[in-house]
């Protein structure tokens, strides 16, 4: 090398960086998946850069990418490419890389050397993706690759410098014009020809002979190699790399000389006074393209040359934009009206629904709503036809061939609505008090304890919404036994109740002052305490589920929203369970001390709704001392005891009354006419 | 006739007008009609935003979109951010950037997360309900609405709107 060359440094290309928009992923997605399916053809694609500015060279695709033509997006310029979707990582892995360039890179050349660069120069320009699509997760794996020989290797004589430094303001106006002017697929590559003042602008057909070197008129000391830069650094960008190869490779009478590039950069408005001028410098010993593999990966995040990884899941899987939108619902609750509000314990609590039937369908579906994701089922029956309408997870379908299982089927509903629901249904059959069991059904009964009892110690929250009293006694007891969350409906025909349970352990109603206002959550009567106690139980409202659902049927759609509201009411009280119900729930809330109050407000111990009157009340009951579910007697019988005990009950519908010594009080015909459950009750 | 909210054809009018505008000044905006279905047309403007964290420089594109809202009869603004893999930003990304000047209790209230009336995948988008009032201060001396109308988000907004357009 001599000395003048050796103070030459070898020429640095701008790489490429890739960048890709959403709806890329879409469209290959949907290509993928009603397209090609199981093919792994290669397929042509659009990418396009442009010079900006402000940022380097950018290089990008979006879901026009595979269109037939390309969008031609102003000042952008178009270049095709390949993708290469395999089927499986391992293949996309296993995939030799050099191998494949090198094997993209000769169709290329070999198609160059038809000479059709000259009259498209446009086609110099290639790019391919190497990718692998796993849509069962969204994550997409891509590697860009932009190719380009690795020889010949040449040199700058100088540093860069502006095109100003060359060419007068008129002149570059006239280059602006011109540049303006050409067909688009002459715009990647051409030639400015400097004559003193004048400016001509030369197609590439123009400046080169067909079939080799330049044509004869050409003046190299005032020919200016132009293309499209989209560098914005000192630097020339990619695309010069393959011109200067396809450049040598036509005149090798260039080679020992030294040429004039301009780095044409194109601003917004159109202007090319940011463009530069390179004067490259060709060495006699240049090595010719076929004497070396091609180059042109592109490095990935971390700087090395590897593939890149796009996890789209977050707007491409449904499952997941179902989620986040369901849960954006409650987030604005927080953003826009209620700060203090906890999104997260809504997720976290598990709920088991006791009965999957009108009011389980209500409540189910109102939990989802309010965010909740762990939602259980525990019920006996099929979807029978008469069910659907007022039961709204249940759809025809579900009464076919006998009717499917509602407690699965509820799940199977909930799931529809929202596939990240976390739900499962039960089919158990609650045992009750006074519906004794017999030898046959023993172990079956045994089981069914086994089942309930598991299911409740698993969740958190035990809902009751059978529509039987009896039934609600088992599940009373338990959940009282492991300190559960218990929210209570039942309807009438024209009438409901919802309430919340007291904690076993806590106080009965003595020791509550006569004139205090409220009371602690923990010592709150439940549904079997208050029976005793709760109000306008005229003949005509005994209809409380002694009816067999009879209803009108917005009863149970209100009555469960209660249930689930709350529910939310007391998750969001700092006290939880033990959030206290004062007993005038009438007076204006801002009475209430802030205290008895939760974020979402003051939360009753029950409501009572009245449909034919449209009112409703909320009385407020203490535990009773004798309870025949909840109180310290039968919690510690059930302690000492367990199953004996529960079968004991089963058996004999008086049982009960002894171990709690009510038959001890002399009650009235009334409350022993409650109490005492009669056969009558299940028709 | 109510004067505050105004049509699809001033809306479209408009647009056309601020296209041709914004062609001239080469800022990008660009106006896709959809003649078929006219409540799918829209002006779209797409930009690179360089966003550094620490001492990362990250390179984001950022896609505004206006189209014509109907049940509010105001133009409404929407815009996505991605990074070079096509992964969308999330919101408390989108917050935390200098990107948009709107403190954090009224950020959500101003701009919800919610699939594209036109593209029916994610977007971020402006909150429709104050446009009326506000433009209907303006409606009857404006040149062009959608100039007025970006007039009064880009205090909210990193986006650039050159004075030329007639402010």
């Amino acid at each position: 090398m001599s000395a003048t060359e050796s103070q030459q440094e070898i020429i640095q290309y701008v790489p490429f960086m890739s960048f890709v928009h959403p709806s890329f992923w879409h469209s290959l997605t949907e290509m993928k998946l009603d397209v090609d399916k199981l093919n792994e053809t290669t397929k042509q694609i659009w990418g396009r850069f442009t010079y900006r500015s402000d940022i380097g060279a950018v290089f990008e695709v979006d879901g026009t990418s595979f269109n037939k033509v390309p969008e031609n997006e102003q000042l952008y310029t178009n270049v095709k490419g390949t993708i290469m979707n395999k089927n499986t990582i391992e293949e996309f892995k296993s995939i030799d890389k050099a191998a494949l360039l090198n094997s993209v890179g000769k169709v290329l050349w070999t198609s160059l050397q038809d000479k059709s660069w000259i009259s498209v120069p446009s086609s110099l320009l290639k790019f391919i993706i190497l990718s692998f699509a796993d849509l069962k997760k969204f994550h997409y794996y891509y590697w860009f690759a932009f190719p380009a020989p690795s020889q010949p290797t040449v040199y700058v004589k100088e540093k860069s410098t502006n095109i100003s430094t060359h060419f007068n303001t008129n002149q570059i106006n006239e280059i602006t014009q011109s540049y303006k002017s050409l067909e688009l697929e002459q715009k990647c590559f051409f030639s400015i020809i400097k004559d003193n003042d004048n400016i001509k602008v030369k197609t590439l057909s123009d400046l080169l002979n067909s079939k080799e070197g330049l044509q004869k008129d050409v003046d190299l000391s005032c020919t200016y190699f132009v293309f499209n830069d989209p560098s914005n650094g000192n630097n020339p960008g990619w695309p010069l790399r393959l011109f200067l190869a396809a450049l040598l490779e036509h005149c090798p009478s260039l080679v020992g000389s030294e040429i004039k590039i301009i780095g044409l950069r194109c601003s917004a408005t159109g202007g090319v006074e940011n463009s530069k001028c390179f004067t490259v410098v060709v060495p006699k010993d240049v090595k010719t393209v076929d004497a070396a593999g091609w180059v042109g990966w592109e490095r990935n995040d971390k700087g090395n040359f590897g593939p890149k990884l796009a996890n789209m899941s977050a707007s491409l899987d449904p499952v997941i934009l179902a989620d986040t939108a369901s849960d954006l619902n409650i987030k604005l609750m927080k953003w826009r009206l209620v700060p203090d509000i906890d999104v997260d314990i809504m997720k976290k609590t598990k709920c088991l629904l006791l009965g999957a039937g009108t009011l389980g369908c209500h409540v189910a579906r109102d939990l989802l709503a309010w965010g909740f994701r762990h939602i259980t089922f525990i019920d006996n029956g099929k979807v029978s036809y008469s069910n659907p309408t007022r039961q709204v997870l249940f759809s025809f379908q579900d009464c076919l061939n006998g009717g499917k299982k509602k407690a699965e089927a509820a799940a199977d509903g909930l799931k529809n609505i929202l596939p990240t629901a976390v739900s499962k249904g039960i089919v158990a059959h609650i045992p009750m008090p006074g519906h004794p069991v017999g030898e046959s059904l023993k172990d079956e009964t045994i089981n069914n304890i086994k089942i309930i009892t598991e299911a409740i110690a698993e969740h958190d929250v035990i809902f009751l919404l059978l529509d039987t009293r009896e039934a609600r006694w088992l599940p009373t007891l338990i959940a009282a036994h492991y300190g559960k969350i218990v929210i209570n409906a039942a309807l009438g025909f024209d009438s409901y109740l919802v309430m919340r349970h007291g904690i076993a352990g806590s106080p009965a109603e003595e020791s509550t002052s006569v004139t205090t206002t409220w009371i602690p959550g923990g010592s709150l009567g439940c549904y079997f305490c208050n029976d005793v106690t709760a109000p306008g139980n005229s003949l005509k409202d005994r209809t409380l589920d002694q009816q067999c659902t009879v209803t009108r049927p917005g009863v149970a759609a209100i009555a469960g929203a209660l249930a689930v509201e709350i529910l939310v009411g007391l998750l969001q009280h700092p006290l939880r369970n033990n959030a206290p119900a004062v007993y005038n729930l009438n007076s204006d809330t801002e009475d209430i001390p802030p205290e008895m109050q939760g974020v979402l407000g003051p939360i009753p111990h029950s409501i009572r709704g009245f449909l034919h009157s449209y009112q409703t009340v909320a009385p407020t009951c203490a535990k009773f001392k004798q309870c025949i579910a909840c109180s310290e007697t039968v919690i510690n019988k059930y302690k000492e005891e367990g199953l004996e005990f529960l079968l004991n009950v089963f058996n004999s519908g008086n049982y009960l009354e002894e171990v709690t010594g009510l038959n001890e009080l002399h009650l009235t015909a009334e409350m022993t006419d409650i109490l005492t459950f009669s056969d009558e009750d299940e028709d | 006739m109510n004067m505050t909210t105004i049509t699809f054809d001033e809306f479209l009018a408009s647009a056309k007008e601020f296209e041709q505008k914004s062609k001239e000044l080469g800022d990008g905006w660009t106006l896709k009609e959809d003649k078929v279905d006219n409540l799918k047309t829209y002006l779209r403007k797409n930009t690179f935003v360089q966003y550094e964290d620490g001492n990362i420089n990250h390179l984001l594109k950022v896609e505004y979109v206006i189209f014509y809202n109907l049940s509010y009869g105001v133009p409404s603004f929407s815009f996505n951010a991605w990074n070079s893999s096509g992964i969308l930003l999330t919101f408390d990304e989108i917050r935390k950037m200098s990107f948009i000047q709107i403190n954090e209790k009224d950020f959500y209230s101003v701009i919800t997360q919610q699939e594209h009336p036109i593209f029916q995948r994610p977007y971020f988008i402006m909150h429709p309900c104050h446009t009326e009032t506000l433009l209907a201060a303006f409606k009857n001396n404006t040149k062009n609405i959608i100039v007025t109308f970006l007039g009064l988000i880009t205090p909210l907004i990193r986006l650039n709107l050159p004075l030329e357009y007639g402010l």
